[in-house]
Order: C-alpha cells, then sequence, then structure tokens
C-alpha cells in the first residue's frame, strides 16, 4: 500500500448509485457522503489535507486519484484505507501472499514453479523448514506445492518460500501429497479465505476434506474417494455466482447424486 | 423520415446494444458485443508470457489480432488490428507489468456495420473482465452522412452504408461524460458550435466532407457514446452484483 498525502481538487465526482468504479472515475472530494456497505464511510474533512492509504485497483494521477480496475470501491475508517475489489483470473504475484504452484523444473538451487502468473517463480531448494545442504526435501516435477510470495516486484519474477520466517517453522507450507486442484477466478479464492463464506461449511457438514486455497486462484482438494474430490471441486466451482440460498440447495443436490 | 432500417425512425438513433461478459472460460478476460445486426467476440490473455523477441523491458507488449467473419485475415483486418491497438495502448497502464505480453483477439462474429466500433466496444469490456489497468474506458460511434439527403445517420447498417458520403468513426473516453455532469456545462456545449473534443481517442472519416459536417457528426457521436458509456456500465455493474451477492449478505 502507497501511503500519500493529497488534496483532493474539488470537482471530483462521486460515482452514481453504489460504489461500483470503471477506470476513470475519480475517487470523491474530502467531505462527500459516500453509497457504502458500512455508513461512516466519510471522507474525512479537516483543514489539512488527509491522510489516505491507497491500496490495489488505485492510482494517483496528477493530483487527482483515479481508479484503475472495474469493481467495488471499499473503505476502512481505520487508517483511511481505499481500495478496489476487482475479480479477475490472471495472477499477479504480491508480497506475503500464499500460493499453490506447480513444479516445472528444478536446478541446483531452485525449482522453477507456475503459480499462473506472467513468469515462472523461484522457490530456493534451501526455502523449507529445517533444510540444509546435506536434508533437504526432493520435490519431483509436476508436484504442487502450498508457499508464500516471499518477494514480488514487476520488473523481476517473485521468489517463494516454503516456511514463516518470524518463526522459521513450516506453518503448514510444503508439497501437497495426493488429492486434486483446480483454478478458479482469483475473487473466488479470495472469497473461500473469508471465514463467512458458506459453500466450504455447508460441504464439511456431508463429506470431510481437506483444502488448500492459493491467492492466484488455484484450490487444492483432498477427501476420502476421488468422487468426492471431484464432487467438491465441482461444487466449489459451482458457487462462484450463486447466492447463499442457492449455494445450499446446490450442495444438497450434489450430496444427493453421491 | 424513415431510414433504411425498418427498426429504426429517427436518423440518431443506435441499434439495441447487447453485451455479455466473461463468455470463454480459457481466456483471462473475454466479451462480446453486439450492435444490433453486428456483434464481436474479444478475448484478453494477459499480462502473460512474451517471446523475447516481443518483449518490452519497461512495459507490456500489446497484440491484437484481428479475425474476420470468413476467410483469412487481410489488410482490412490488419487495418482494423492497428487501429485498435493506437487506440488502446495509451489508455491501457502497461508500466504496471513490464515485459510481459497482452494478446486481444477480435472475432466478428455478425457482420451488418460499424465492425470498427462494436469491436472498439467488445475491446473494452474484455480489458475490464481480465482487469487490465486501464486510464480510462472508452465507448465508440459511428455514423455516416447520406449522399441523398445529406442527413446524420448514427449507427448505419451495411445497407446504409452503401449510400454514405462519408463515414465517420469516433471514441471518446469517459472523463468527458463525467465532467459533464455538470448541466451548465452540456448546455454550453451544445450552444457552442465546437464541441469540447478532450476526450476524443480515435477518429477516423472517410469520403468528402466539410469542417462543419464533420463537427456535427463528431456531436452526434459524442451524445451517441455517453449512452453507449452508460450502457458499458451497467453491464459491468450487473456481473459485479452477481459476484459479489454472498460477500453483501
Amino acid at each position: 500500500m502507497a501511503s500519500i498525502k493529497t488534496e483532493q481538487p474539488p470537482g471530483s465526482l462521486l460515482p452514481q448509485g453504489p460504489s461500483i468504479v470503471l477506470p476513470g472515475d475519480l475517487l470523491p472530494a474530502p467531505g462527500t457522503r459516500l453509497v457504502t456497505d458500512d455508513d461512516d464511510a466519510f471522507i474525512t474533512t479537516s483543514t489539512t489535507a488527509p491522510v489516505i492509504k491507497l491500496g490495489p485497483g488505485l492510482l494517483v494521477d496528477d493530483d487527482s486519484i483515479g481508479a484503475i480496475k472495474a469493481g467495488i470501491l471499499k473503505h476502512t475508517p481505520t487508517g483511511n484505507r481505499w481500495w478496489v475489489e476487482s475479480n479477475q483470473r490472471r495472477y499477479v504475484a504480491a508480497q506475503g501472499e500464499s500460493v499453490v504452484g506447480v513444479v516445472i523444473s528444478k536446478s541446483a538451487e531452485h525449482y522453477k514453479m507456475d503459480i499462473g502468473a506472467a513468469q515462472h517463480a523461484l522457490l530456493g531448494v534451501l526455502s523449507f523448514e529445517g533444510a540444509s545442504k546435506r536434508f533437504k526435501p526432493d520435490i519431483k516435477i509436476g508436484s504442487l506445492v502450498y508457499c508464500r510470495v516471499s518477494l514480488a516486484n514487476k520488473d523481476m519474477e517473485a521468489e517463494l518460500e516454503c516456511f514463516n520466517p518470524t518463526t522459521m517453522k513450516s506453518d503448514g507450507y510444503g508439497e501437497l501429497k495426493n488429492g486434486f486442484a483446480i483454478k478458479t477466478s482469483l475473487g473466488l479464492a479470495r472469497r473461500l479465505l473469508d471465514p463467512k463464506t458458506l459453500i466450504l461449511r455447508l460441504l464439511g457438514q456431508h463429506t470431510p476434506f481437506e483444502t488448500v486455497i492459493g491467492m492466484n486462484g488455484k484450490i487444492w482438494v483432498d477427501s476420502e474417494s476421488p468422487k468426492k474430490i471431484i464432487l467438491i471441486c465441482n461444487a466449489i466451482k459451482n458457487s462462484e455466482f450463486l447466492s447463499d440460498t442457492e449455494c445450499k440447495t446446490m450442495v444438497k443436490t450434489v450430496i444427493e447424486k453421491l | 423520415m424513415s431510414r433504411l432500417d425498418r427498426t429504426r425512425t429517427s436518423p440518431h438513433q443506435l441499434r439495441p446494444f447487447f453485451s455479455s461478459q466473461n463468455l470463454l472460460n480459457r481466456a483471462d478476460g473475454s466479451a462480446q458485443f453486439d450492435f444490433g445486426g453486428s456483434s464481436v467476440i474479444c478475448s484478453v490473455v494477459g499480462p502473460a508470457e512474451v517471446k523475447i523477441r516481443d518483449e518490452k523491458l519497461d512495459r507490456a507488449t500489446i497484440e491484437i489480432v484481428a479475425r474476420p467473419l470468413v476467410g483469412l485475415p487481410g489488410v482490412k483486418d490488419k487495418t482494423l488490428e492497428r487501429n485498435i491497438r493506437e487506440t488502446l495502448e495509451p489508455l491501457i497502464l502497461s508500466g504496471l507489468h513490464p515485459r510481459t505480453g497482452i494478446q486481444i483477439v477480435v472475432q466478428t462474429m455478425k457482420e451488418d456495420g460499424c465492425i470498427l466500433s462494436t469491436a472498439f466496444n467488445a475491446a473494452i469490456l474484455a480489458l475490464l473482465d481480465a482487469g487490465i489497468p486501464l486510464k480510462s474506458i472508452l465507448a465508440s460511434v459511428t455514423c455516416i452522412i447520406d449522399s441523398r439527403t445529406n442527413q446524420i445517420l448514427l449507427d448505419p447498417t451495411i445497407e446504409e452504408t452503401t449510400h454514405a458520403k462519408s463515414t465517420h468513426v469516433f471514441v471518446f473516453d469517459n472523463k468527458v461524460s463525467i465532467s459533464s455532469i455538470n448541466p451548465e456545462d452540456v448546455a454550453m456545449d451544445e450552444d457552442s458550435k465546437e464541441p469540447s473534443h478532450t476526450g476524443i481517442l480515435f477518429s477516423d472519416s472517410t469520403g468528402l466532407f466539410t469542417e462543419d459536417e464533420f463537427f456535427e457528426c463528431a456531436n452526434a457521436c459524442f451524445k451517441a457514446a455517453q449512452a453507449v458509456h452508460g450502457f458499458i456500465r451497467t453491464a459491468v455493474s450487473k456481473k459485479l452484483e452477481k459476484e459479489y451477492q454472498q460477500t453483501r449478505a
């Protein structure tokens, strides 16, 4: 998040109706009331220029802030953060995000991983919990690995690691054995990580399963039998454009077929 | 005054729009846009890997591929490709994705005039769907000047184009539509002969016409483009509402 200090020109306009923005729309001027989900979405009216933090989907152009992606304008009063919640299918690596990748090739120092971004990402052979020159995990080409983006820069290939840098523990990262992986949109993956999303809980009520959700839209699922894995994968994919009640009926019908 | 196109009565009437986003599941973004009987489907792949030969160190390489309705791509399609690329290149914030490629494929599905405009509108919807960072969005409208009546006809069909004295294609960005929310500004534009063409991104005219006629066409297309902008906004909003109905609850 880029922290900037800016004064909005008085002429900038707020998007009409719900806070859906398109590229080129400007962020509203200070003091205007916004139509958002939370009622206290005010842009602070102070005599000094407000400090705002911009997240994805917003860009400073000259002296105004405009959207660069189509999505829903979101705001949190704490820290006065603004961002655009948008959906896409192509992953762009961002530092700190957890992703699921496929090993493409390996060399003496790195595994080359496909994380669905424009460039391949590098995973060091020693970036595992307790790995040393003598003891290091051997991961085969084509394996799935759950890892964390340790370095992301638009000009360079992303770098990955399979441990938490503060605790040096694996924290659940590592090779994913068995199971099956599907590719979904980034928006769905993000939503599945939200505990409020019903679909995973609904499926869990009927059949036990393990899942790993990568922010890059790759979702790994493991369950008792291949039949159940396929069913869970299909249910997750189908849930993208359904409401909560529609999800419930959908899960009910697929479970009955089992 | 009835038009050759029997479904319309006014020369400034556009054919019904239709659009659909996210219809191809292997592409990163896709959209279809229709102007009545003209239909274009567009897919976007990117930011993806690019051949070393085409790689640019400071920005994304934008490649447009135009496919005709039938047969192999010819000179006409290459012109279409070039027109779209040169209009989209300054709009796409390609500096945010250096050393990558963005491929946009434009496929004509049905042809009944205004293919360039339809392709522009389909391309912008596909780019929005793919989440490619954009400076602003665009809307395109075509018009002709009828050789028999000297009247400006918006959104002509192929049949109407055969009687055209001149053809004009315009593309406007959405910055103007935002600043013209102030009704006084719009009224001022109507009074003064020369419209505020700050948001004009592309204009292509063929045939014989006077300067006044050109500005008249630009004005008519500008007003019509606002309808297209409104349509694009509704289409995107509808899609977003469907996607986020779970999170809102």
